[in-house]
Order: structure tokens, then C-alpha cells, then sequence
């Protein structure tokens, strides 16, 4: 049929034939490399982690999706439209705006500073004098996990983004990210054992911490979370223990730390 | 999603290769897994084996011959892209025109489609022979054929399959911890409705050539009708039974695995409302198929010279297999389907979703086999076929290699997104 082919001539039908196959052929093509060249500029641009969590937030389910205007009941069953980034959030600045309170630091017997910033990751951010924030694992995170085996950090100097990686833990053969709860720079590295893990100086000063839990927020945020353990750690309705990972199921322990940590 | 307590369930040891599971979902432990692949694996190997003396010694190794030249595997290739086209339809359906139910479904029918397209294509190749000739069919096509256009039609869709696969396989609990992978499953699942759209585009007009490839055969009464313009009426009998019957093939297929897991992995609602769409689509089939039929009786085949009551008169294709065709497997499943008293009980909505598959499947095998064996010409006699053991054995592998791909995108990828939700609530 084709040139180099005995007795080839070319008709309006292999003109239209061929034009409609590489017409579907090519738009393939297209496809398959629009989202290479995309996908190739959101790793280049830093847009690979967001992209991470819009994804796994979509796949969680509602209960953790909750506005935190539902939890302290005044937007009922309101589901956050922003991947629980605040900042973004039309109207976020109508509701009532939550203040840390003075009221004591222990919440279900767990130990919740008041000073602190919250974030749904259970992780704390708590500012530093010289303008720079530490990152550590709140209670229940920290009870949940205890020591974990092994703690993989961001190299100092290196970027983190809110709700992107911040570092990530193994425990028993588990492994789980915790996400990160603002945006800046990693200046320094803890660890388990210094009661914090990261201290990073933020990407904006003062850094932009309207996206955190604060006062009667944390409250209410703990006590669903500790609500949702009751099940299978306090069926007694008792108090987390250390490393409350190992009273759990075995077959359920790596699910529910994806829960904990949100990442479905 | 429904509100997501932890509940207390039985301590099972989870199985060795969790990492690689999706966070929540429940799997047998690596040994039942491999105990259950293991006769698949057995019955590919015998296959390969077939299709190793099939390419290496000619097609005399099957039954086939010069009157046969179409036997078990075009039956199969015919029914299985029949079946296949849940993987269109829902798209068309999902993407297009926006049924955001079928979101539940839609992984299982784009791999179901990807398995029934890539088998059918894998056995092609095998019928064809000189599979390092496949080019041919590119180079040298023959433009008045619809098997042509089919051949264009089935190897784009195949890759459009392909390209929908990816963002499916890319969401392994692994791979997805690969940056570039996740962007890339992103950005490609933003592409996904052109895609569908293409996949439509493409399937709409293979379909419509297989039924057309039988509809021009003028020279076998039995099969050539009348039609619009170029298009006999099989043209568009295919199209309209292979959606028809796309959806009930998925209810089938998800009800199979429901049972073999033990594990909900779809609302009943939606599966009641493919049920309904199968249905609706199937009565608009026997609708359509019975009056093709009746002009086929009464006019298209005594212009040729022949008493449709003839054809019937060869055994064992009675005229049973016309009623059984259109009546026991088509306008019975169409109605089960179409009441709600009888499709929401899911043993009529199943067994109702199977005679409409079996309805299908039956129709490819008459136009295939029983349009071959019967004579059309005076000195002609009627001839029966059965196929070899290298035919079965092919025949076989494809749906052993079916199985064995869908095994292992059930086990490590997140196929069902409501099976979290569904078996985290019953077991609350």
C-alpha cells in the first residue's frame, strides 16, 4: 500500500484512513506527554508534596476531613474544602477565631501546652524567641509510636512545605510520615529524644500560623481523636499508655497509624 | 465517606508483604495468595506451551482449517471485547457524562477492559501467526475491510487501556512514595477524561466492525443483513449489546470477587444501578435484535434464496438457539433487570447479570461458528468443528493470564475505594 510497496497509489481513502489513525495516535501521544512534561515541572517546582497531600486528603474519610469550625461546633458536619490550610480559606476569618486559653495543659490526662500550635498530623509547632519554630510529636502521636526504631529527618537546609513531608518513622516493621505543619527552612535536627524533632525557620516573618489548632480547637480535636481510640486501645475508657502501638491488633496497627498520621 | 471508628476485629498476623498493601485493606497471607495463583500459573504454562507449537508448526496444530478458519479463538476474542466494553462505557459514563457512582467501579472495569483487549489482541496474534509480521497489518492494510478498522481501532484502544492502567498501577502503596511516579499518576489522571473520551470514540466504531465484519457476508446467508448506507444491521447490534452487557459483565466480576474474598467491596446501590442500565440497554437490544431478526427471516435471506427455517434444520443448531439468544438470555435478564423488586436481591441481580453475558457470548458463538458450519451452496454440506486441546489450552491461558493480573491488582492496588468504608463498618 505504502511507498516502496509495488503498485502503491495513494486515494482519498487511504488519505482519510491514515489521517484518522494518526489523528487518535497522535492525541495519545499527547496525552502521555503532556502529563510527563507536567509531571516533570511539578517535581522541578516544589509541587510534588502538595500534590502528595491533595491526593491523600481526598482519600480520607470524612470524619478526618472535619473543618475545625466542626469541631468546636460552629460550622456542624462542615468538611474543609482547602486540605486544612487555613490560610486559603474564604471564610475561614468569619468564624470565631480560636485563642490559646489559660486553662490547664492537661487534656484527657495528656500533656497539650497551651502555648503551642496544633496540627491535625498530631504534630506541635511552638515559636521560639529568635523568630525560628520548633516541630515535635504531640501526645497522642507520641504515645502512640513511644521511641520509634527509626527516625528519618530532612537534611539541614532543606525545604519543607505545610502538609508535605516533614520526616518519617519506623516502628516494629511500620513505617508512616508525619506531615509537616508549616512551611520554611530545616535549621536544625532533634530527635525522640530531645522532645522535638525539627527546628526550621519559617518561610515568612512572622511566621503565618492561622492553619494550627489553638485553645478550645485542640480540646475538641483531642477528645475525637481519643473518641476514635476508644475502640480498640481504651475499651475500658482508660488513658493511653507508652507505645500504645503494640496493645493494638497486629493486623490493624498499620492501619490505624496511617489514620493517626493521615496518610491513607 | 461514612464516619471511621477503630474497631476491635480477631489479632490476625498481617501478611509479609504488607508494604507493598494498601494502608486498611485486608489480604490473605503470602502462602493462600501463591496457593491460589498456583493452578492459574499451571494453566498459563500449558497455554504457553500450545502457543509455542502453534507459531513454531503452523495453525495445523489446531482444528481450524479452510472452512474453520474462524473457531474457538475468534469466539473468544469477540466475546471477551464484548464483554470488555464496561471499560468504555463506564468511562463514557463517569468522565463524561459525570455519574460520579461508577467512580466505585471504574478501576476494576478499566483493568478488566485492559485484560479482555490485551488477551484478545495476544490471541489474535497466535490466529494470525508470524507475529513478527504484525506490522503488516499497518503497512499494508486493506482499506475496504472492516477488519482493517478494527485492527487500527483495537491496537489504539488497547493503549488507551494502557495509558488508564498506568494511574491505577501508580497508586501501589510503593510506587506512589516516588515522587515523580505520584505527579505523574496526577497529572495523567487529569488527562483520564480525554482519554475516556477517546476510548468511546474508538470502541463505538470496533464494536460496530465486528458485527459489520459478519453483516457484509454476503455469501453466507446466514449472517449478511440489511443495513444503512454501508452498515449492515449487525454493526449496530454490536455496539448497542456490548454496553448492554459491559456492565452486567462488571457486576459479575465483582460479585466473583466479592465471594471469593469475603469482603464487600461495593455499595448494593450501585450495583443495582448498572444492573438498571444493563437491563434498560438489554431490552433495547432484544428489541432491536428481534426485528433485525424478523427481517432477516422474512426478507433479507429469501432474497438470497434460502428458507430461514433451513438453517435451523442442521443439529444441534435448533431453533432453540435463537430463542435461547434472544428470549432465555436476553429479554428474562432485561426485565430481572429492569424491575427494582427483582434487582435488589442480589442472587436475581447476579444470575440475571450472567444470562445476560451468557446471551452475548451466545450470539458470538452462532455468528462465528454455527454461520461457518452450516452450507450455502448446493454441492455444500454441513460441517462440524471442535476444537483441539491447543485451542482450549490458548483459550484457557487468556483467562488464567486474566485472573492472575487481576489477582495481583486487587492484592496491591487500591481497585475498590469503598472497600475501607464498607468492611471498617461491618465490622464495628
Amino acid at each position: 500500500m505504502f511507498p516502496g510497496v509495488d503498485g502503491f497509489e495513494w486515494t482519498f481513502g487511504h488519505v482519510f484512513f491514515i489521517s484518522v489513525f494518526l489523528a487518535v495516535a497522535a492525541a495519545l501521544a499527547m496525552v502521555a506527554i503532556v502529563s510527563l512534561a507536567r509531571a516533570r515541572r511539578d517535581v522541578a517546582s516544589g509541587r510534588a508534596e502538595p500534590i502528595r497531600w491533595s491526593s491523600d486528603f481526598a482519600e480520607l474519610p470524612s470524619s478526618f476531613r472535619q473543618c475545625r469550625h466542626a469541631l468546636t461546633g460552629e460550622a456542624p458536619h462542615r468538611i474543609c474544602p482547602n486540605a486544612f490550610d487555613c490560610r486559603l480559606c474564604a471564610n475561614h476569618p468569619k468564624f470565631r477565631q480560636a485563642r490559646a486559653d489559660a486553662g490547664p495543659d492537661l487534656l484527657f490526662g495528656l500533656r497539650y501546652p497551651n502555648h503551642r500550635y496544633y496540627h491535625r498530623g498530631h504534630t506541635w509547632v511552638a515559636p521560639q524567641p529568635d523568630g525560628t519554630l520548633l516541630i515535635g510529636l504531640d501526645a497522642i502521636g507520641h504515645q502512640l509510636i513511644g521511641e520509634p526504631d527509626v527516625a528519618q529527618l530532612p537534611a539541614v537546609g532543606s525545604k519543607v512545605v505545610n502538609n508535605g513531608e516533614g520526616w518519617r518513622m519506623r516502628k516494629d516493621g511500620l513505617e508512616v510520615r508525619v506531615l509537616c505543619p508549616v512551611d520554611g527552612t530545616v535549621l536544625q535536627t532533634g530527635g525522640p529524644e530531645d522532645n522535638w524533632y525539627l527546628r526550621v525557620q519559617p518561610a515568612t516573618k512572622p511566621a503565618d500560623l492561622r492553619h494550627l489548632l489553638r485553645g478550645e480547637e485542640v480540646r475538641a480535636w483531642v477528645g475525637m481523636e481519643i473518641d476514635r481510640l476508644q475502640g480498640p486501645v481504651m475499651a475500658d475508657g482508660g488513658v493511653l499508655v507508652d507505645e500504645f502501638i503494640r496493645e493494638l491488633p497486629e493486623s490493624r496497627r498499620d492501619e490505624i497509624l496511617g489514620e493517626i498520621f493521615l496518610e491513607p | 465517606m461514612a464516619d471511621a471508628t477503630f474497631a476491635p476485629i480477631a489479632a490476625v498476623a498481617p501478611p509479609r508483604d504488607r508494604l507493598l498493601i494498601t494502608r486498611g485493606l485486608e489480604r490473605c497471607s503470602l502462602p493462600q495468595f501463591a496457593a491460589w495463583l498456583a493452578p492459574w500459573f499451571v494453566m498459563l504454562g500449558v497455554g504457553v506451551y500450545a502457543v509455542y507449537l502453534c507459531l513454531r508448526y503452523g495453525l495445523n496444530e489446531t482444528n481450524m482449517d479452510n472452512r474453520f478458519a474462524f473457531g474457538l479463538w475468534i469466539f473468544l476474542d469477540l466475546g471477551i471485547i464484548a464483554l470488555g466494553a464496561g471499560a468504555f462505557f463506564s468511562g463514557f459514563l463517569l468522565y463524561i457524562l459525570k455519574w460520579r457512582d461508577l467512580k466505585a467501579v471504574i478501576n476494576s472495569a478499566v483493568i478488566l477492559g485492559f485484560l479482555c483487549y490485551s488477551g484478545a489482541v495476544t490471541v489474535l496474534a497466535i490466529d494470525v501467526g508470524q507475529p513478527l509480521r504484525f506490522w503488516f497489518t499497518f503497512w499494508h492494510p486493506n482499506v475496504h475491510s472492516m477488519l482493517t478498522e478494527v485492527t487500527f481501532c483495537i491496537t489504539c484502544y488497547l493503549l488507551v487501556l494502557s495509558l488508564e492502567y498506568v494511574p491505577i498501577v501508580l497508586k501501589n502503596r510503593r510506587l506512589k512514595r516516588n515522587s515523580s511516579f505520584l505527579v505523574f499518576e496526577w497529572e495523567l489522571h487529569r488527562l483520564v477524561p480525554v482519554l475516556a473520551g477517546l476510548g468511546t470514540l474508538l470502541s463505538f466504531f470496533h464494536q460496530g466492525s465486528l458485527g459489520g465484519l459478519y453483516g457484509v457476508l454476503r455469501g453466507r446467508p446466514f449472517a449478511y443483513r440489511a443495513g444503512f448506507g454501508i452498515w449492515p444491521s449487525t454493526f449496530f447490534l454490536f455496539i448497542l449489546s456490548a454496553i448492554a452487557v459491559g456492565p452486567s459483565f462488571l457486576i459479575l466480576v465483582i460479585t466473583a470477587v466479592e465471594k471469593v474474598t469475603s469482603k464487600k467491596l461495593v455499595l448494593p446501590e450501585v450495583k443495582m444501578k448498572l444492573g438498571k442500565l444493563s437491563g434498560l440497554l438489554l431490552i433495547l437490544y432484544v428489541m432491536f435484535k428481534s426485528i433485525d431478526t424478523l427481517v432477516w427471516l422474512n426478507s433479507t435471506s429469501r432474497q438470497s434464496g434460502f428458507l430461514p427455517w433451513e438453517y435451523y434444520s442442521w443439529k444441534p443448531f435448533g431453533f432453540w438457539v435463537l430463542l435461547s439468544e434472544i428470549v432465555l438470555c436476553g429479554f428474562v435478564p432485561g426485565v430481572l433487570l429492569i424491575r427494582r423488586s427483582t434487582r435488589r436481591r442480589p442472587w436475581i441481580l447476579t444470575s440475571a447479570a450472567a444470562l445476560a453475558c451468557i446471551g452475548i457470548l451466545l450470539n458470538r458463538f452462532v455468528l462465528t461458528i454455527q454461520t461457518l458450519a452450516l452450507p450455502t451452496l448446493s454441492f455444500d454440506r454441513f460441517v462440524t468443528y471442535f476444537p483441539n486441546w491447543q485451542e482450549f489450552a490458548v483459550f484457557g491461558a487468556v483467562i488464567a493470564y486474566a485472573v492472575i493480573v487481576y489477582s495481583f491488582s486487587y492484592r496491591y492496588l487500591p481497585i475498590f475505594p469503598q472497600e475501607k468504608e464498607l468492611n471498617h463498618v461491618s465490622r464495628s
